[in-house]
């Protein structure tokens, strides 16, 4: 009896564990075998995602109901939500994966649509991954800003996706600080006494006198010159320094040397954060409308915030920054869905004026964008009633997408990284280059690197 | 005779008993264990990593990798002996504390003399770091330490500094917090697998030495450490085998960079950095190989060295 009852068990811990190697293996032969059929639409549609803000969007102005914070319901259909974090590249690690797996995925495992932001959507348009958007019905491009069309295009022109927003990017200052410094809070004026980067770092003088600095960390204005550009990350496989890159590296230095720059910390930084309180002593901030809706949430805040002692000017040079791209995925079982979602956000008028109006965003349709920019009645009371989507209205007819690269988001990030080091003074300026170059070495082994 | 025969049956159908017992586990390490092992070895022979969406090999490259981890950067410097003396040097300043503290903790612990009211309050208390996840730690440090974080309030307050102390930008704070980290993650570990191995020893050996009128340090190296080592050996060489694997603690605190200039990057933490965007299968497993061999052979040397069996 005890032996029956050991060999039981024995064999019950092996077959428990046979069992379980098994398990994983029907999922995928199940999906590949499963025919997909082309009249019927899959149930289930998979949204990849780095946050939550278009997913918000999505849930508000496009489903019927939210079932939770990863869970929409548009009819009869299920949206789903997958979410990685953006930083050092998590995101992209995990949606290739998945993309990798796309054609032995049961059909409601499907990637669907997925977002991808400038600094490497090229990767996934530029591959079989992503497919025309032409063919499953997106096709009027008639009020969407042409450097978002050109973005989501492959090289032979054919679109893969779209972006439900513009992201020209601006100079957000604290009106109080302009006050005091410049004598003037008016975006025009703010403006002429700081359109050339002679005259930033004359006013970062200025600053300095009176206690302030003109910027929270060094790299905030890393996107400005990183957007104006001539050559790109990467030319003929070797790994390429720009002169405005360069140019950046330079004045950073002398803004922490001078003590123009508060902090030598990341663009993402609680430090950079902390000055975005009331009691903030940084002059300047760069971004796009999300930067100040999605990432200055120290500045919002009722009691220890500045609500509306904000504004924005175009700065010294035209720049954009990050964007968020919906990409079709190959394979999908959802395609017009996937197309329909795409339409709404780019033509369908009443969604896009709520993204302007309700979320302050700067949406990605010409038309509405420009009764916004018209209307003088309308503004942002972050910024003190100041009409945002007039300012960025200009600054979009200005943006250049060039020099892209697949290789642009950890090179931008470990070059800003590896340069905090040197400006922090924990190493000299050639092993900071020499540990940005053996990052960029190790991310991506293709890279040529001197 | 009928009687002999049986007998001998149960003795064989015992010894097969066992092994029915443990194959088990031995299944369980074949599959999970060995084999990726293997499989880890072969792979880095192969030039095999993502760039975008294509996949680059695999090609066989024979020891091409090991080349390229053993290449010195423009500065001269060899990363993975860089990150080797890191990782040794930050696995030392926290396990030599740990090992003191624990050793002293276990002694008044158990110590019939002393006889410490409330044990298990103790002994829970200073088990209980290591109930919460290390990144979750770490994360916590890295929060109390930025330079706007509540230390840097604290200093400015008590007039120590007029300028917020960059702690996670210096090479000394840094590593003396993941020093501090692993320290108090494991020292109630160490401990109370300490008290057991002193519980362990006869009591009546301490009893006649104090009988015969020998001092607590007499006792200590003469009678508890001789008949302790079995225990210290496996404490040290599993704090050791951590040690070498150290990854979370500074991949968290420096948001894995390691900073500064690398003085915190860990081989772990190089080793992961391979599997980041590039799923570079075959220097990651070359990195593992290397990792492997230097536990083997670290784990061996301690082991021969003080293993009582080899005094004799």
């Amino acid at each position: 009896m005890k032996k029956l009852l050991s060999i039981l068990l024995a064999m019950l811990m092996v077959f428990s564990l046979v069992g379980c190697t098994q398990k994983e293996e029907p999922t995928p032969t199940d999906g590949g075998d499963t025919p997909t059929d082309e009249t019927a639409e899959g149930k289930v549609l998979n949204l990849w995602t780095w946050n939550d803000e278009f997913w918000g969007f999505l849930g508000k102005y496009y489903a019927d109901e939210t079932i939770d914070e990863y869970t929409l319901k548009k009819g009869d259909v299920t949206i789903k939500r997958t979410t990685y974090p953006s930083d050092g590249g998590a995101y992209q690690d995990a949606l290739d994966a998945a993309l990798l797996n796309q054609a032995d995925a049961a059909a409601d495992d499907k990637v669907d649509l997925f977002l991808a932001e400038a600094d490497y959507i090229i990767k996934y348009t530029n591959s079989d991954a992503t497919m025309d958007v032409k063919s499953i019905g997106v096709t009027d491009f008639s009020n969407t800003y042409k450097y978002t069309v050109e973005a989501a295009s492959d090289a032979n022109g054919v679109v893969k996706g779209v972006s439900f927003q513009c992201c020209p990017s601006a100079l957000i200052y604290r009106r109080s600080i302009a006050q005091d410094v410049l004598g003037t809070d008016d975006p025009a004026e703010v403006q002429a006494a700081l359109d050339t980067w002679e005259k930033f770092d004359a006013v970062a003088a200025t600053a300095k006198e009176k206690g302030y600095t003109m910027l929270a960390t060094s790299v905030d204005d890393y996107r400005v010159f990183s957007n104006n550009t001539t050559s790109a990350w990467v030319v003929d496989g070797k790994l390429n320094i720009d002169p405005a890159i360069q140019a950046w590296m330079d004045q950073a230095e002398s803004y922490t040397t001078n003590g123009y720059a508060k902090y030598a910390t990341g663009v993402w930084s609680d430090e950079k954060n902390s000055e975005m309180f009331k009691e903030g002593k940084s002059m300047c901030f760069f971004g796009p409308a999300w930067y100040f809706n999605f990432c200055m949430g120290n500045a919002q805040d009722p009691d220890k915030g500045c609500f509306g002692d904000w504004a924005i000017c175009k700065g010294p040079q035209a720049h954009f920054w990050g964007g968020t791209w919906m990409l079709a995925a190959t394979g999908t079982d959802n395609p017009t869905m996937v197309a329909d979602i795409m339409n709404t956000f780019i033509n369908n008028e009443d969604v896009c004026s709520k993204l302007v109006s309700e979320e302050a965003q700067f949406s990605n349709n010409q038309k509405v964008n420009n009764k916004f920019a018209a209307d003088a009645s309308y503004g942002n009371d972050f910024l003190g009633g100041q009409n945002d989507t007039a300012v960025f209205a200009e600054l979009a007819k200005d943006i250049k997408f060039q020099n892209i690269t697949p290789y642009d988001q950890i090179c931008n990030e470990q070059l800003q990284a590896n340069f905090l080091e040197f400006l922090a003074g924990t190493v000299d300026k050639d092993t900071a280059m020499t540990n940005f170059k053996e990052a960029v070495k190790v991310a991506y082994p293709s890279i040529t690197v001197e | 005779m009928e009687k002999t025969n049986k007998n001998n049956k149960k003795s064989i159908s015992y010894a097969k008993w066992g092994y029915y017992f443990i194959a088990p586990f031995f299944l369980v390490y074949a599959i999970f264990t060995l084999y990726p092992q293997i499989l880890t070895i072969y792979n880095s022979f192969f030039e095999n990593y993502r760039d975008g969406l294509n996949i680059i090999g695999p090609n066989f490259v024979g020891l091409a990798n090991y080349k390229a981890l053993f290449t010195a950067d423009s500065s001269g410097v060899i990363p993975l002996i860089k990150y080797l003396g890191n990782t040794v040097w930050l696995w030392v300043i926290g396990a030599v504390p740990q090992f003191v503290v624990s050793m002293l903790l276990a002694l008044f612990f158990t110590s019939t003399r002393l006889n410490i009211k409330g044990q298990q309050f103790f002994k829970t208390v200073i088990y209980m770091p290591n109930i919460i996840m290390a990144s979750a730690f770490a994360m916590l440090f890295f929060a109390l330490f930025s330079q706007v974080g509540p230390v840097n309030q604290l200093v400015m307050a008590m007039g120590i500094a007029d300028t917020p102390i960059n702690f996670l930008g210096l090479q000394v704070s840094v590593q003396t917090l993941i020093g501090l980290m692993n320290f108090l993650m494991w020292f109630g570990n160490t401990t109370i697998l300490l008290m057991a191995g002193i519980q362990g020893i006869d009591e009546a050996l301490f009893e006649s030495a104090r009988l015969d009128g020998s001092t607590s340090t007499q006792v200590f190296f003469n009678i508890t450490m001789p008949l302790l080592m079995p225990i210290f050996i496996f404490v040290f060489i599993t704090s050791m085998i951590g040690g070498i694997q150290m990854f979370d603690v500074p991949q968290i605190l420096t948001n894995r960079a390691g900073t500064p200039n690398h003085t915190s990057t860990t081989l772990v933490m190089y080793l992961s950095s391979y599997l980041g965007i590039s799923k570079n299968y075959g220097m990651a497993g070359a990195v593992s190989v290397l990792l492997f061999i230097i536990t083997a052979v670290l784990s061996t040397i301690v082991f021969k060295s003080i293993s009582p069996s080899s005094n004799k």
